[in-house]
């Protein structure tokens, strides 16, 4: 027998996943934001936020809405090596394969490039960006002066790489858009959206404005530690389904489960 | 699936430590109350017992020198016992006189109408306290005090000046005066019954026996007054 809190611990296991995007007046606004700065005439264009504030998430939607219109390419991980990322490049750029055995002359790329000038107008989505040595950005920079290919470069807000990208970009992004933590009301609209989605309506009439006003103090409204906090509150209510269902209230989720789940992940401490 | 157990019991730690400050504010707040509650009656206790915890703290002498105490503690407390008493009746004794000067200075008071402003709050200050009240008597009895009063019923003719003057300056013996203003209230208004009985008994304690008796039986014609009835048969047995 399945307990009724699998498929809504599911419902919160962290992944890209496009089919999980859940619209919210932030990451709406965020969306709408980057959509039109791609339509201006920008070289490059800066997201950043701290983890978890749905920068992967936002490159993957915007993606999959613009693949059929624009020649919009998404490079999720950062590669290992320059090379490796230069192969990819000449893979998207050229639509034909590196032949083996052989490297890309960044110079011969560049001229390809500003001869696309006008004919193709290619973008590519650069996540993690802040694992790109300063060398690789400044090659970066220097492919999107041929003005053929716009780069959006998502990066993690620390202070330092934060500096790294202002001091480096400076000149070059034209647009810089900024992912924040959700406010508490988002990050309800967030987790009953998620639910209602998979058709969990009393799981998530179980979860009240209490609760969510705690949920949201224990994770500061950051999407991953509150889809890592929701996946370990079902979890204990699995466990106790299948195992000691006297301590379990279908019509309310206990704040002593809430408060576990914080003890497991850390965010409390004895 | 994992153990909660051990999860469990972490979590009633944290429970524990998130609660402390609330139950250690409760219990200091009741600790505090209860210190409060027993203090406060102690502290009049006291107060009110010095005697007795001197008497106390003689008691705690050493037990070796309790026998050549023993006579010293009992002149003691017969001293304070003594002494006590003293107080007592010291209290008493005053008590008394202060009851004696109040009920006296009442006495003299009922007729004293308020003068002026001035008066006025002396008045009233006497009337809070006791010792106050017979200072402030002297002074309204004054001599002076009637002679303001009979300006001031020159100036605004009151009656109730008028009466007032009569009625202290008979009882003053001084019965010309009273006569005179008994006969000032009359002019005013001779519906006044207290006027013509002062003014007749006034006549009478002059030696006008019989011009007293001639007034209040004319007044009798008038009025079927039992206190004027009363009055001429005092004076028609030389009762007055």
């Amino acid at each position: 027998m399945t307990s009724r809190y699998e498929s809504a611990k599911n419902v919160f296991l962290d992944s890209v996943d496009i089919e999980d995007y859940i619209d919210l007046d932030s990451s709406v606004a965020a969306y709408k934001q980057l959509q039109h700065s791609l339509d201006k005439p920008l070289k490059m264009i800066l997201i950043f936020g701290k983890p978890g504030t749905g920068k992967s998430i936002l490159l993957n939607r915007i993606q999959e809405k613009l693949k059929h219109q624009k020649e919009i390419h998404y490079f999720d991980t950062p590669a290992v090596s320059e090379k490796e990322f230069f192969h990819k490049l000449f893979k998207v750029l050229t639509q034909k394969d590196l032949p083996s055995n052989t490297e890309v002359n960044f110079s011969a790329l560049v001229d390809f490039c500003k001869n696309l000038r006008g004919k193709r107008e290619i973008i590519i989505l650069l996540d993690e960006a802040q694992m790109y040595g300063p060398e690789m950005m400044e090659k970066i920079r220097l492919l999107s002066d041929s003005r053929a290919v716009k780069f959006v470069v998502s990066l993690h807000k620390t202070e330092d790489e934060d500096l790294i990208a202002k001091e480096h970009f400076q000149s070059r992004i034209w647009e810089v858009i900024e992912l924040k933590n959700a406010t508490k009301e988002d990050q309800t609209a967030y987790i009953h959206k998620k639910l209602l989605k998979k058709n969990l309506y009393e799981i998530a009439n179980s979860i009240k404005a209490k609760d969510m006003k705690l949920i949201h103090r224990f994770t500061n409204g950051n999407y991953r530690e509150c889809n890592k906090l929701l996946f370990t509150m079902f979890e204990i209510c699995e466990y106790y389904d299948k195992n000691e269902p006297s301590k379990v209230n279908y019509t309310h989720i206990p704040k002593k489960i809430i408060e576990m789940s914080a003890l497991k992940l850390g965010y409390i401490h004895v | 699936m994992y153990d909660l157990k051990p999860l469990e019991l972490e979590w009633k730690k944290y429970r524990k430590k998130k609660l402390r400050p609330w139950i250690m504010a409760s219990v200091g707040l009741i600790v505090l109350s209860i210190l409060g509650l027993i203090l406060l009656p102690n502290n009049k206790i006291d107060f009110s017992k010095l005697d007795t915890s001197f008497m106390m703290a003689s008691n705690s002498v050493s037990s070796e020198d309790k026998k050549t105490e023993n006579t010293n503690r009992k002149i003691k407390s017969n001293v304070l016992i003594n002494n006590a008493l003293n107080k007592l009746e010291i209290e008493k004794s005053v008590m008394e006189q202060v009851n004696t000067a109040a009920n006296e200075d009442t006495n003299a008071f009922v007729d004293i109408p308020i003068l002026d402003g001035k008066q006025e709050n002396s008045v009233r200050y006497g009337q809070k306290g006791r010792a106050k009240v017979h200072l402030d008597i002297v002074e309204t009895t004054s001599v002076t005090a009637y002679k303001d009063v009979e300006k001031r019923f020159a100036k605004s003719h009151e009656i109730d000046d008028s009466l007032f003057l009569a009625r202290s300056y008979y009882k003053k013996e001084n019965y010309k005066k009273s006569e005179y203003w008994a006969l000032q209230t009359n002019k005013i208004d001779s519906n006044i019954e207290e006027s013509i009985l002062i003014f007749v008994k006034s006549k009478t304690k002059l030696g006008r026996k019989n011009e007293a008796i001639s007034i209040l039986k004319s007044y009798l014609k008038k009025s079927n007054s039992q206190e004027a009835r009363n009055l001429l048969y005092r004076i028609e047995n030389n009762k007055i």
